[in-house]
């Protein structure tokens, strides 16, 4: 009430006189209401705040994301968290700074980057997805190898003479089984 | 903070963040407090401004950025505000209501959205009428009256030239006074009286038209 007190007598002095002005004004106060982030962004911005505070409590710069879109540079190369301090380094320096400006929300910060060689001592998983993409060949191959068996008979001497046996052991078998069933004697 | 701006001038009152900017100073991690204070007020005018929420959260989060880093150099520019301004140091229910690290925050956002604004010129963006819906209440027939007073009241405001419904916004978005304004649009009190009375009038007119 106080407020709105205060914010009318601030108003230009014809407002008294101007009831249409008086209602646009009281239109404004109610429709253009204050708008809150999500908690999820209050909060995580709260957190890059913080890592920000603990670098210049440490006498650091604090990292601030660029507002300038850069195009992506053809090529570039994603870093990959690595177990050998070496390459730890290099993935941290490796980020470029470009695809930072383009993902602010993706921005290395500083806890992302403080994060990064703890994210890449941690036991990674090879064999599964190795094992699975093995087996998957492995079948793949095998069917493959089937089909085309079936489809290409071998043309040697050896694999004429392993048909003609295969066909008259078989041709006998029938033979046989078909003049047992009829009672034949030979 | 007391300081006289100019001969004869009463003392300007304590700034009303002081202890917070003080404490902030001392520790960055107290920041925080003025962080969750104007959180809503800077990421409101960035999403007024933007009319796109994640346009604003990434205003709101360099705004903030900055204003971290820029924390030890803040009083010399509270200072410079203060000696190339005398607004502080005036009578009026103005003085009561200054925070010089909210304008000085303002003014960040300010060149922050202005740059963001600059950089998006041309991309298609969501309407803001979905910021009624975030304070729409449960039932049906009041949130559609709502959102039509809203669409028909920011309709109004979006068809304002840019320095008045930045001054729209911050007087009833951000229930800034008109010195912090000035202050924030780099324009003298007189100069935000009138955008404000020429904007409030064409929001009027508009208004009355759309009634009719």
């Amino acid at each position: 009430m106080a407020a709105d007190q205060r914010r009318v007598s601030e108003f230009p002095v014809d407002v008294d006189m101007d009831p249409a002005i008086r209602l646009a004004a009281r239109e404004l106060r109610a429709d253009l209401v204050r708008v809150h982030p999500s908690f999820r962004f209050e909060e995580a911005l709260a957190a890059r705040l913080a890592a920000g505070a603990m670098r210049l409590r440490a006498g650091l710069r604090v990292e601030i994301a660029e507002a300038e879109v850069v195009p992506a540079t053809p090529g570039t190369m994603s870093p990959f968290p690595s177990h050998s301090p070496a390459a730890q380094g290099d993935a941290v320096t490796a980020m470029s700074p470009a695809a930072a400006r383009t993902e602010p929300q993706a921005a290395p910060s500083a806890s992302a980057l403080r994060r990064l060689p703890e994210m890449a001592a941690r036991q990674s998983r090879p064999l599964i997805v190795g094992g699975v993409g093995v087996a998957s060949a492995a079948i793949s191959i095998g069917a493959v190898y089937v089909a085309w068996r079936h489809s290409h008979p071998a043309s040697g001497r050896m694999g004429r003479a392993a048909r003609t046996a295969h066909g008259r052991a078989s041709s006998r078998r029938r033979t046989g089984v078909i003049n047992g069933i009829l009672g034949v004697v030979s | 903070m007391l300081s006289r701006a100019k001969e004869g001038a009463r003392p300007a009152r304590l700034d009303r963040d002081r202890g917070l900017v003080e404490a902030a100073r001392r520790d960055p991690a107290c920041f925080d407090a003025l962080y969750r204070k104007y959180l809503a007020q800077v990421y409101s005018y960035a999403y007024y401004e933007l009319r796109d929420h994640h346009a604003a959260e990434d205003a709101t989060e360099r705004v903030f950025m900055q204003a971290l880093a820029g924390l030890p150099k803040f009083e010399e520019r509270v200072d410079d505000f203060i000696a190339s301004r005398s607004v502080t140091t005036e009578s009026g229910p103005d003085s009561a209501e200054i925070s010089t690290f909210r304008v000085w925050l303002f003014r960040i956002a300010h060149n922050v959205v202005a740059n963001e604004r600059r950089r998006d010129r041309g991309r298609i963006v969501t309407p803001l009428e979905e910021a009624a819906e975030l304070s729409a209440p449960d039932d049906v027939a009041e949130s559609a009256a709502a959102r039509e007073a809203f669409s028909a009241a920011w309709h109004a405001v979006a068809r304002l030239p840019q320095d008045r419904r930045r001054a729209i916004i911050l007087r009833f978005v951000d229930e800034m006074s008109t010195a912090e304004i000035a202050a924030i649009l780099g324009r003298s009190e007189g100069a935000v009286r009138v955008l404000l009375h020429r904007a409030l009038r064409s929001v009027a007119d508009d208004l009355r038209a759309h009634l009719s």
